[in-house]
């Protein structure tokens, strides 16, 4: 089936079968490999991107359920060249070591702060709960991520 | 009822076994324009190595972190190397680095001795120059030497060298002999909570203390002691394949399989032990591993100073702690007196 | 061990190397509380370049989402491998049936073990098939790979395959299976490595010790959980020679165990390891990269195989149970005369890195302290359970919980502080290892008296 999805603020089309989840069409399809595939089961949350601002697992996803509707991915915040408020926190940090959670990580901390700029230590180790890391500890993810609150700089990160 | 409770664990863990061998090769190559590149065949797993390698080949050449590219991971490309294993990296491999720029900086060195008028013995590279020691006012950029040195002298400034913590035979009988070059140590301190009527266990702090010998990059060695301790959390608390009477593992998923998330990690903080190894590079040693080696015992000597009961085996989970609590209990009630 | 004045003064630059923020006088409790690093500018230009908090060339490609880690790489034409694993923990294999599988529209080949040319591999013993072919020994063992245009037909071949087996007597518990009459999983005997220990005179010293302790304790199997699945691509390229694209932590040597078991010279093979998304010691062997190999030589197309994450629960190595014994003679000042440990590692169904784990752990047991009288044994046991391999700390973790657990017991029996009764037994510049070995760089005490002065030991202790 012909599906269109809006990535990261373009209008993408791919023909895929019925089954197919919104990573692998994201993956396979429009060569976007950011978003990782670590379990296939929503358990890691490696896969994290935004449906219409909200975070999903997009190995839980059918391809089909997010027709017409705005995706971002981690190709979506900056480039090498420019880099979001959000990814250079996380670059000041030196947040991430191996770095195979770090797009999802990233995305679900800028759920977060689209809805909670100034969110408490708490609310940011409840919003990245969902996305595991083996390497760091966490500790210089959320430093990373209680920094950009303190900032206030929230607002400043665009899609 | 919620009960505190500290407890404290040290450590030893081995740098560069030798009783097999275990070698490393590089090759750094100084560019004409003084910047380098190096080859090594050992593979970035996240660590962070390949940004320590880089500042010891910087270090040695008197050049910056950003001035070194490194070439890696190809059997095709790149030397021999035993590999990303035993916390032997920044160790081994860092030294056959440090050996290999060693040679390049040498013939850096005989080019630039007549340039400057005086002995190669006389230099050293400093602040991206070649200079002569005592009189660093009498020096000349590092690229002018290495352009030279290539497009005048017809010397590429290049060096290889393989470095092997020397191997040594073990006594089979009584275990006695030099297995490894060097160790180092650490403690740590975890602080936990302990409900006596559910047995959970919360982690609330560790404080960690590593020796390293010289931290080449202190933001990837706490990165290391971080990543270690949640290890060690989950290997305290949570972590456990099981397997049913036939063999089969019952929990291979993360759904089932529980290790820490941000919600499980304590706040950490770690101090760096002041040390210097001579035989490593720059007097390193090493730090992947041993950071997850105290933390579980730490937990479990806090779990007894909160609630008095002994976990003789791993992990704690809620369901053990409650029981030894229980059999406490138990054993506390006295037979009444006749 | 001298240092040269050279050494010393370089050493007292480097060690005066502080915290950016410290050397700023920024309070380490500002830092706790999410504050920035002062990050010193451009420490990436800096020199002296050690000790520098250099910002690590990779963190912007993994911040961006431009990282390529094997999956997020592919080929023209490539194809996707399944593995078909054991149903029975241990059992003889009597047939293997792939028609069924191979006849499906979009599966191209399949492979089993009697097709590689020498289906045996391992660091220490050879002992391990990189597909079962005659016995299977725990229910993580491959026997057939399946290599179909996309991943899911490969999955869905696995279930057309047919194997029939004679299920053998199986052995789960480590002590059980070093009993003479266990199920055997190879050869005649269970216990595949055995390590000792023996310095001083161990049984003289326990008898004059004011308080003898004994304990036991032991450790779970634990899984690495790299967040990034092991992963390979094989191809031929056109000059004949092999390139594999793998997740492996340690190519060089992973290169020559391809090279032994495809029986191919070393020249003719690369492996290329790309940045690895989490290793901790369980991507430092071959899995699947022979079978790949041999899978693009029969399809002529490049191949990727990827673990789901149950093939990386039940397939790739994971962390020994350790059974410990602890038994410590002490004075009544806490002084540790003699201690005797004997260790029962769980090494499941092969070797991997029981031998090497056994020996590491065996030193390390007796703890970071001067024992002059001591005696360690310990056994690597088969299993017929998930292989045990190397995992951050190699056995140290298991000890270090069995050693410390322990010092706890014997400081509260003693009436002794935990820290006093550590440091009155630490290792010091010069102290003899359990091996004999003289120590130099030593930092137990210093370690220990660095995290008290942390969280104030000594004033919370009445």
């Amino acid at each position: 089936m012909e599906i269109t999805i809006r990535v990261n603020g373009q209008e993408r089309t791919a023909s895929v079968p019925p089954e197919t989840t919104l990573l692998t069409m994201l993956r396979a399809n429009l060569g976007l490999t950011g978003a990782k595939l670590g379990c296939d089961v929503g358990d890691c949350g490696a896969c994290s991107v935004l449906v219409d601002g909200e975070p999903v697992n997009a190995c839980l996803m059918l391809a089909a359920q997010a027709a017409g509707r705005d995706v971002l991915t981690i190709e979506g915040l900056g480039d090498f060249q420019e880099l979001s408020p959000l990814q250079e926190m996380f670059e000041l940090f030196s947040s991430f070591q191996c770095g195979f959670c770090a797009p999802g990580m990233i995305i679900s901390a800028k759920a977060l702060l689209d809805k909670t700029p100034n969110p408490t230590a708490a609310e940011v180790r409840e919003a990245l709960s969902g996305n595991l890391c083996r390497c760091t500890g966490y500790t210089k993810i959320i430093d990373a991520v209680m920094e950009m609150a303190s900032r206030g700089a929230a607002e400043s990160e665009r899609a | 009822m919620r009960h505190r409770g500290r407890g404290i664990a040290c450590m030893w863990y081995p740098i560069g076994f030798t009783v097999a061998a275990n070698p490393s090769a590089a090759v750094v190559k100084v560019n004409e324009d003084g910047s380098a590149t190096v080859l090594t065949g050992t593979v970035e797993t996240g660590q962070g190595a390949l940004t320590v390698l880089g500042q010891i080949a910087a270090e040695e050449l008197g050049i910056a972190a950003d001035d070194v590219h490194l070439v890696s991971g190809d059997t095709d490309a790149t030397p021999m190397d035993t590999g990303a294993i035993a916390s032997r990296t920044t160790y081994v491999t860092g030294n056959a680095i440090q050996m290999a720029a060693a040679e390049a900086k040498k013939i850096l060195f005989e080019v630039a001795a007549p340039m400057l008028g005086v002995r190669p013995e006389q230099l050293e590279a400093r602040d991206r120059r070649i200079q002569v020691i005592g009189f660093p006012q009498k020096n000349l950029p590092i690229g002018e030497v290495a352009h030279h040195a290539q497009v005048v002298m017809g010397r590429p400034p290049l060096g290889s060298a393989s470095y092997n913590p020397p191997t040594v035979a073990m006594d089979p009988e009584t275990g006695q002999g030099k297995p490894f070059s060097t160790y180092v140590y650490a403690a740590q301190v975890a602080e936990v909570e302990v409900d006596d009527e559910t047995g959970e266990v919360e982690v609330l702090r560790i404080v960690a203390a590593h020796d390293c010998g010289t931290p080449i990059n202190p933001t990837l060695v706490e990165g290391q002691v971080e990543g270690g301790i949640s290890m060690g959390v989950g290997l305290a608390l949570q972590e456990e394949i099981l397997f049913d009477a036939e063999g089969r593992q019952i929990n291979p998923n993360l759904t089932n399989y529980i290790m820490p998330t941000s919600l499980d990690m304590p706040e950490v903080e770690v101090d760096i032990v002041k040390n210097y190894d001579p035989t490593g590079p720059f007097g390193a040693k090493g730090v992947g591993e041993p950071t997850s080696v105290p933390t579980a015992a730490a937990i479990a000597n806090a779990i007894y100073d909160a609630v008095g009961v002994r976990i003789h085996s791993l992990p704690a989970t809620s369901e053990k702690v409650l029981m030894a609590l229980r059999e406490k209990r138990a054993m506390q009630k006295q037979i009444p007196a006749e | 061990m001298v240092i040269k004045v050279e050494d010393a003064l370089r050493a007292d630059r480097l060690t005066e190397l502080k915290h950016p923020d410290e050397a700023a006088g920024v309070p380490a409790v500002a830092r706790k509380e999410g504050r920035a690093p002062q990050i010193v500018p451009d420490a990436n230009q800096q020199t002296p370049a050690v000790g520098q908090r250099v910002t690590r060339p990779d963190s912007r490609p993994h911040i961006t989402g431009q990282t390529r880690y094997i999956d997020d790489l592919s080929f023209p034409n490539m194809l996707h491998m399944k593995i078909l694993r054991s149903e029975h923990a241990h059992a003889r294999i009597r047939a293997i049936d792939v028609s069924e599988a191979e006849k499906m529209p979009g599966v191209v080949a399949t492979l089993t073990g009697r097709e590689i040319p020498v289906n045996s591999f391992g660091p220490s013993y050879q002992d391990q098939p990189v597909l079962a072919d005659e016995k299977v020994r725990h229910m993580g063992d491959g026997v057939v790979a399946v290599a179909a245009e996309t991943e899911q037909l490969a999955q869905d071949a696995l279930a057309r395959i047919k194997v029939e087996y004679e299920p053998l007597p199986l052995v789960l518990d480590p002590l059980e299976a070093m009993n003479d009459d266990a199920p055997k999983i190879h050869g005649d005997s269970n216990i595949y490595a055995t390590k000792a220990i023996r310095k001083g005179d161990v049984e003289s010293a326990l008898a004059e010790a004011d308080l003898v302790m004994e304990g036991r304790f032991s450790t779970q199997m634990v899984e690495h959980v790299p967040m990034e699945p092991h992963a390979t691509i094989a191809m031929w390229e056109p000059d004949g020679r092999l390139k594999i694209l793998s997740s492996l932590g340690r190519i060089t040597l992973g290169r020559a165990d391809v090279a032994r078991t495809l029986d191919m010279p070393v020249n003719r093979i690369q492996i290329v390891g790309t940045i690895v998304g989490g290793n901790f010691g369980g991507k430092n062997e071959i899995t699947t990269e022979p079978v790949l190999a041999l899978l693009a030589r029969k399809t002529g197309r490049p191949v990727k195989g990827v673990f789901t994450r149950q093939d990386e629960f039940v397939s790739s190595t994971t962390r020994h149970p350790f059974i410990m014994d602890y038994r410590t003679g002490v004075r009544k000042d806490g002084r540790i005369l003699a201690r005797k440990v004997r260790i029962v590692a769980d090494g499941g169904a092969y070797c991997s890195w029981s031998e090497t784990t056994l020996g590491k752990g065996a030193i390390l047991s007796v703890g970071p302290y001067r024992i002059d009288h001591l005696e360690v044994k310990a056994y690597a046991v088969y299993t017929n359970k998930t292989t045990c391999g190397a995992m951050r700390g190699f056995g140290a973790p298991q000890v270090c919980f069995g050693y410390e657990s322990h010092m706890d017991d014997i400081a509260r029996e003693l009436g002794i502080d935990p820290l006093e009764i550590r440091l009155r037994n630490a290792f010091d510049e010069g102290s003899s290892s359990p091996t004999g070995q003289v120590l130099h760089s030593v930092a137990v005490k210093e370690s220990l008296e660095t995290v008290a002065h942390r969280v104030g030991w000594r004033e919370q202790t009445s």
